[in-house]
């Protein structure tokens, strides 16, 4: 049987792809996992980067991507892998402390590491969940 | 218990874009592993001579993707089967350009992808990964 | 369905070592996603600071352990990436990794990247079960 590809409906203003007319979507099916890409901290109802700390900015990719998971009918804690990319590792316990307050028990695996983030972002996160 | 997934080996066609064979890597250009295609990141490697092209960025980037559809396309897959993307590039202020010539290799339903600037290798201006669905 | 591979051995909790939210492997649809691997003691989770090379030797018999706990091993490996801090050492981190995955090595990316505490070098893997 072909295993399903599907973009799958998001969060309108979360669509990246067209409030920013990037070629991306945001959220897609392959077989039984859903694929997310990169967030960056947007506001949900504008699709405007929201620029703040590290700790801000994963707050409000996280609550994103909460809604981008459930509108898909998945969750967070369908989550199995995540990447985080933070503009320096310095940041990384200031982002793990917010991370912790999102996902539940027990926590899907995950990779930290420092790089040079688009549109001066201080952090941006990948996922990859179960449908 | 679940079933083990078989898993196998990609190669491209063209030899020439064997990197991991003709560079005598640790690596082999892709694996499939049951309802996956998992690539290794791929550079603008000129499919005629093997060796990089290091033109402008556009053309780096269209090169990686031409390969990477090659690629794909020798293990009985395609880019409409490409469900994650990542983008590398040295450069982060190549970022709209790369858009440019990234939109004429998904035009429509595209992928998931993450975008983000690194050190990269041997002068290149991109290095290109993904996932697709082998069917 | 997915099920949390647990740390085989103490010195791989990273989340009771240094609260990382994480667990150390998920398994679902057949694959298993480890959390990126760090060169410290499997037994104690000190860090084990050192060369590329050594601190990769770490590194891959961690993996080692841990895949094997659940039922894979380092053959099955399917996707790798190569976290390193500085891409000077490429061919520092090619001779100690060939020697883990003669037998039919997987996907690769290296990442030239800043990682944790300082290491050297990280390994992302997906693996098959």
């Amino acid at each position: 049987m072909t295993p399903r590809r599907e973009i799958v409906a998001s969060v309108r203003a979360l669509d990246a792809g067209s409030s920013f007319g990037r070629s991306v979507s945001m959220v897609v099916r392959g077989g039984d996992f859903l694929f997310v890409s990169s967030l960056a901290a947007v506001d949900p109802h504008s699709g405007e980067h929201v620029r703040g700390t590290t700790a801000s900015e994963t707050r409000q990719i996280l609550t994103n991507l909460e809604h981008l998971l459930e509108a898909a009918g998945s969750s967070l804690d369908k989550v199995v892998k995540v990447n985080v990319l933070l503009h320096t590792m310095l940041e990384a316990p200031n982002m793990n402390e917010v991370y912790a307050r999102f996902f539940p028990e027990p926590p899907p695996a995950r990779t930290v590491c420092g790089a040079r983030l688009p549109d001066g972002a201080k952090v941006i996160i990948e996922c990859t969940a179960l449908a | 218990m679940t079933e083990k997934l078989s898993r196998s080996v990609v190669q491209p066609r063209n030899p020439r874009l064997n990197v991991s064979r003709n560079a005598n890597l640790p690596h082999v250009p892709g694996i499939r592993i049951g309802d996956y295609i998992f690539l290794s990141g791929m550079g603008p490697i000129d499919p005629q001579t093997g060796e990089r092209n290091h033109g402008p960025i556009t053309e780096q980037i269209r090169t990686t993707l031409r390969n990477m559809q090659h690629m794909l396309e020798s293990a009985g897959s395609s880019l409409e089967r490409v469900v994650r993307v990542h983008v590398v590039l040295a450069d982060i202020s190549d970022m709209p350009e790369m858009e440019r010539v990234y939109r004429e290799f998904f035009p429509i339903d595209p992928p998931a992808r993450t975008a983000w600037s690194m050190q990269l290798r041997f002068g290149n201006g991109c290095e290109i990964e993904c996932v697709a669905l082998a069917t | 369905m997915r099920e949390v591979i647990a740390a085989p051995l103490p010195g791989l909790d990273l989340r009771q070592h240094y609260g990382h939210h994480q667990s150390p492997a998920i398994r679902a649809g057949g694959l298993i996603f480890c959390s990126g691997m760090l060169p410290v003691d499997p037994e104690t989770g000190e860090r084990r600071h050192g060369t590329l090379t050594s601190e990769a030797h770490v590194i891959f018999g961690n993996l080692k352990l841990l895949l094997e706990s659940a039922g894979s091993s380092l053959d099955r490996l399917v996707q790798v990436h190569a976290l390193i801090y500085d891409s000077i050492e490429y061919d520092v981190l090619n001779r100690v990794y060939r020697q883990y995955v003669a037998n039919g090595p997987p996907a690769r990316t290296v990442w030239t990247a800043q990682i944790e505490a300082g290491f050297k070098v990280q390994l992302d893997v997906i693996a098959a079960t």
